[in-house]
């Protein structure tokens, strides 16, 4: 399978204090990769790194995204490539509506403009996947939502967004267990209708029997601690990490 | 020389320096119309002096939309009987300069819901909503867009008279160029207000390096029973904001598009649809639908 | 209606015994030209400080009285004696002080808080400041702590305090800043030299004893280069039928990288019009952090400066102002963000009982040269009873996009809730309203050393009193 994205050697710091000492990983188009690691280990620093946050600072090695460095490149132009973060705590935007904010982004990313009512088709129809009220689309973008309404509405623009990869930044935590369906469901949805790419940041085993895990890549304190197969990510959480490394 | 008058005075006077206290202006020579405003669109373009009444229990949702070629003055008296409910929708969109006094009177649980937008100019505003009954409400959305040498003087005084009476005053705007702008809120509790709540906030967001914007956020309290607050803040786009709006895509120019515009959103979708038309001419945005 | 309890206003037993001072030893009173020079006779003044003050002079009386803020009618000052000649020179030995005025220190406890934890100590005693003294280790660092008329005197400070004084709040600044700098006494300068930390603070304690009387001391306080210092600062009288006046100033430089924290508790009687000028001038990566409790005077304007005029200059003040019975006090703090990336935080509390009258007025000036500047303004208001009065009036004036500026104030009493929550864990109605106030104090007692923060819980004195009696 053809490589869709390539780490190496990272270094991240932030506040001059270095995050991430030199971690490297390679992804393939199509496959479902989990990152895990303790709190703290770097997971959520690799994954908005990715992304292109200004907040974490690149000291050294490089990001190839389908082929090309894009280590130096704003977090929009990732976006335009097809990068897409699902956010641990995703922000607040008063004064735009979900579904105002989700067209304009979708202009952004494929240059034209959808018709309003093809674009609330779609919305309508991945909201009914997410178990969504319709009401939410008109609501301001994440302003007031719960923290599961904030997660869906993650997912939500997962399915309307189309990333050829996605990284999942614990969109699973705070959720109940009807809610981690509901997200699995909305995973699940992405995969099969795009043949899209993950990068699942989790501890959560219920999200993971629902995909085929190709990779899991275990961080600790800042470095690539072991990597293997699916099965070592349900090692890890029915073991613990002490367990699996060396 | 010729003489000036003191508007928007602040109620309380504060330190000098800061230029807050008073806007000046020349006064407008000149006969106004009058004008009793009973329904739909009433647009001003020269000196009026308007009213807005509604009897015991009665509603009024009503616009004007001031577009003056010329400096005039705009007087608005707002009477509101008790249990009445009144909807102003006022929409500044001049090429001169505009003095605009606004006073209102709302009776025992009657209600005023004041929208106010200012698409540029160089507008001095001063309001005065006495809540004198019981259970007297204010809610007021105002809104401002300001580029160039753009300038707003607001000043707005909440005064709580009434038992129980409520008063929300919400300012959101966008300043680009080097405009000017002070916006001085004052929620004022008199003894015998008991119960009574006011609140106040302004959000700006800054986006030319050359503009001025002052605020001063007044609570005056002779009451012990009433609860009062006021937030501000001002500044750019937050990071977090710019980054997740990256990361779906957004590019700097968009964002601040975005931004700006949602920062107008409370206020233009209080109007109706043919002032909504209006507005996005005014302000050269296309029609959200296309 | 619920009954209303009683929360007692601050003891001043402490603070209302007085001594009888000489009639001999007063200037008359009022401001004229032959006042100042006597002035400058007594304090054998240089021949820069004889011409400042005339000048001084000369500026106030052309100089307009405030038009906003407290009304200050009941102010004369022709009435007030401006100077009164101490009964004795300076001291560096607690035993030498003369008997009634080391009683009245001894009463407030300025020697035994010195024993225990202060580094140094000066205490003024009307117009002089009758004692000084800086422990060995502290002077032996090269900190310097005196009063300012000895360093003016002295070859090593002379230029240093030429070029620093009325420089950061000049005579034009106001009329009382004019009426400062003609009629100055006492006060202290202190100077810590670069990369010297000093851990234990310095005190200075202004008392004024006589009556219808002005206590004008200036403070100038220099921080060189990567050095720290913590100076308290207390003031108190006792209470006389005439007015008294306290315009005193405070300049304070901090070098690039030095911290400052300046406390202060002030509790001066209830017929003191305090209109005191503090400022602070702050250089690259210097800090400078204030702590202020206002109790007393009968009305105050005290709104202490500070100019963040180096890249990443920090401001930080936080106050409470407890006005009760026959107080106007008007308080806040000023910031002028100018220079990048500079800071400043302001949280205030303030309390109003029995017709006081209390107004929190800021002024926060991001100028053109300030980008990245961030600052946060936070007030809350409690209001005791339905007499009483609590004004905010902030200003923020921004004049740069690229700053982030956040401004939040609340006004209100005591919920009931919280009465009915304390009262449901067994504390009496008395003891809630108690805790209550206390903790909303919290944010200053908290900044202050042990000791200050008991000696501030004693001045708001929460002794309940059940009003059901």
């Amino acid at each position: 399978m053809s490589e869709l994205l390539r780490i190496e050697d990272l270094c991240v710091s932030a506040e001059d204090k270095e995050l991430l000492h030199g971690v490297s990983l390679t992804v393939g188009s199509g496959e479902t990769h989990v990152l895990m690691g303790h709190n703290g280990a770097g997971k959520s620093t690799l994954g908005c790194t990715i992304m292109g946050s200004p907040e974490y600072k690149i000291t050294s090695g490089r990001i190839l995204f389908d082929g090309e460095d894009i280590t130096h490149e704003t977090a929009d132009k990732r976006a335009k490539r097809g990068i897409f973060l699902s956010f641990q705590n995703p922000v607040e935007i008063p004064g735009v509506t979900l579904s105002e904010f989700l067209r304009n982004a979708l202009e952004q990313l494929t240059g034209k403009r959808t018709k309003l009512w093809e674009f609330k088709k779609q919305l309508g129809a991945a909201m009914e996947a997410l178990d969504m009220d319709k009401s939410y689309a008109d609501r301001e973008l994440n302003v007031g939502f719960s923290g599961g309404e904030k997660k869906k509405a993650e997912i939500l623009q997962l399915l309307i967004l189309k990333p050829k990869l996605a990284i999942l930044d614990e969109t699973d935590s705070g959720l109940d267990v009807d809610a981690v369906k509901t997200v699995s469901k909305g995973i699940d949805e992405y995969r099969k209708s795009t043949g899209g790419t993950l990068l699942i940041i989790t501890h959560n085993a219920a999200i993971l029997e629902a995909l085929s895990v190709e990779k899991t890549h275990i961080l600790s304190d800042g470095r690539n601690a072991r990597d293997g197969d699916g099965q070592l990510a349900f090692d890890v959480l029915k073991n613990g990490f002490t367990e699996v490394l060396p | 020389m010729m003489e000036t008058v003191k508007l928007n005075k602040l109620p309380v006077p504060t330190f000098s320096h800061l230029g807050v206290n008073y806007a000046e202006r020349r006064p407008i020579e000149g006969e106004a119309r009058t004008i009793a405003i009973e329904s739909g669109i009433t647009d001003i373009s020269e000196s009026s002096r308007c009213t807005v009444r509604a009897e015991r229990g009665g509603r009024k949702s009503v616009t004007q939309y001031i577009g003056a070629g010329s400096d005039i003055t705009v007087d608005t008296d707002i009477m509101i009987g008790d249990g009445a409910c009144v909807t102003l929708v006022q929409v500044f969109d001049s090429r001169a300069a505009v003095v605009s006094r606004l006073n209102a009177k709302i009776a025992d649980n009657a209600q005023l819901d004041l929208v106010q937008l200012y698409i540029g100019g160089d507008t001095v505003s001063d309001n005065k909503a006495e809540l004198a009954g019981f259970r007297a409400g204010l809610k007021s959305d105002i809104a401002y867009t300001l580029s160039g040498s753009d300038k707003l003087d607001i000043n707005f005084v909440a005064e709580h008279s009434g038992r129980k009476s409520v008063s929300a005053i919400n300012v959101g705007g966008v300043m680009n160029g080097s405009a000017d702008k002070v916006f001085k809120g004052t929620i004022d509790f008199k003894n015998g207000a008991s119960g009574a709540k006011g609140t106040e906030s302004e959000d700006v967001l800054l986006i030319g390096e050359d503009v001025r914007s002052r605020t001063v956020p007044v609570i005056l309290c002779s009451e012990e029973d009433v609860e009062g607050s006021h937030g501000a803040t001002a500044g750019r786009i937050g990071d977090d904001k710019i980054f997740y709006m990256r990361s779906r895509g957004f590019s700097e120019e968009e964002i601040t598009r975005l931004m700006s515009r949602a920062k107008l959103a409370h206020v233009i979708n209080r109007s109706d649809e043919e002032t909504k038309r209006r507005i996005y001419g005014a302000l050269g945005w296309g029609d959200e639908d296309e | 209606m619920s009954q209303k309890t009683q929360i007692s206003d601050v003891d001043r037993s402490l603070y209302d015994f007085r001594f009888d001072e000489d009639e001999r030893d007063r200037l008359s009173s009022g401001i004229s030209p032959d006042i100042i020079t006597e002035i400058s006779d007594e304090k054998n003044d240089p021949e820069w400080m004889r011409e400042f003050r005339l000048r001084c002079l000369d500026i106030y009386e052309n100089t307009e009285m405030v038009k906003w803020g407290a009304p200050i009618d009941g102010l004369d000052v022709s009435k007030i004696v401006t100077y009164i000649r101490p009964k004795s020179r300076m001291n560096t030995d607690w035993d030498s002080v003369p008997e009634s005025v080391k009683e009245t220190f001894e009463r407030l406890g300025i020697p035994q808080a010195e024993r225990e934890s202060l580094a140094g100590v000066g205490a003024q005693y009307d117009s002089e400041l009758v004692y000084h003294n800086v422990r060995s280790e502290a002077a032996k660092s090269g900190v310097v702590y005196t009063d300012l008329e000895s360093a003016m005197h002295d070859e090593r400070y002379a230029g240093i305090i030429r070029t620093h004084f009325m420089k950061l709040v000049p005579p034009t600044d106001h009329k009382f800043a004019a009426l400062h700098g003609a009629v100055w006494s006492g006060g202290s300068f202190v100077y810590v030299p670069e990369n010297v930390h000093l851990e234990i603070p310095l005190q200075s304690y202004f008392r004024l004893n006589a009556k219808g009387a002005g206590q004008f001391e200036h403070t100038l306080i220099i921080l060189e280069e990567n050095s720290s210092l913590h100076f308290i600062e207390g003031c108190s009288a006792p209470k006389y039928y005439e007015a008294g006046l306290h315009a005193g100033c405070v300049e304070l430089y901090v070098g690039k990288g030095a911290k400052l924290r300046y406390s202060t508790i002030e509790n001066w009687s209830k017929n003191m019009y305090n209109l005191n000028t503090k400022r602070a001038l702050v250089e690259e990566g210097g800090s400078v952090e204030w702590v202020s409790g206002s109790f007393g005077s009968h009305v105050s304007y005290l709104y202490p400066m500070s100019i963040l005029n180096g890249r990443g200059a920090r401001a930080e003040f936080t106050g409470i102002t407890f006005a009760g019975e026959g107080q106007d006090l008007d308080t806040g703090a000023k910031i002028v963000h100018n220079a990048p990336e500079t800071s400043s935080y302001i949280n205030t509390k303030s309390i109003s009982k029995s017709g006081g009258a209390s107004t929190f007025r800021s002024s926060v000036v991001i100028n053109k040269n300030a980008a990245g500047s961030k600052s946060s303004v936070n007030c809350e208001s409690l209001m005791l009873d339905n007499i009483s009065r609590s004004d905010t009036i902030p200003a923020i004036d921004i004049k740069t996009d690229k700053c982030d500026v956040g401004h939040e104030a609340k006004i209100g009493r005591i919920s009931d809730e919280a009465i009915f929550y304390l009262t449901s864990r067994g504390l009496s109605e008395e003891e809630a309203r108690a805790m209550i106030v206390r903790g909303f104090a919290d944010n200053v007692s908290k900044e202050l050393p042990l000791e200050y923060a008991v000696e501030m819980n004693n001045l708001i004195g929460l002794e309940m009193r059940g009003s059901a009696g």
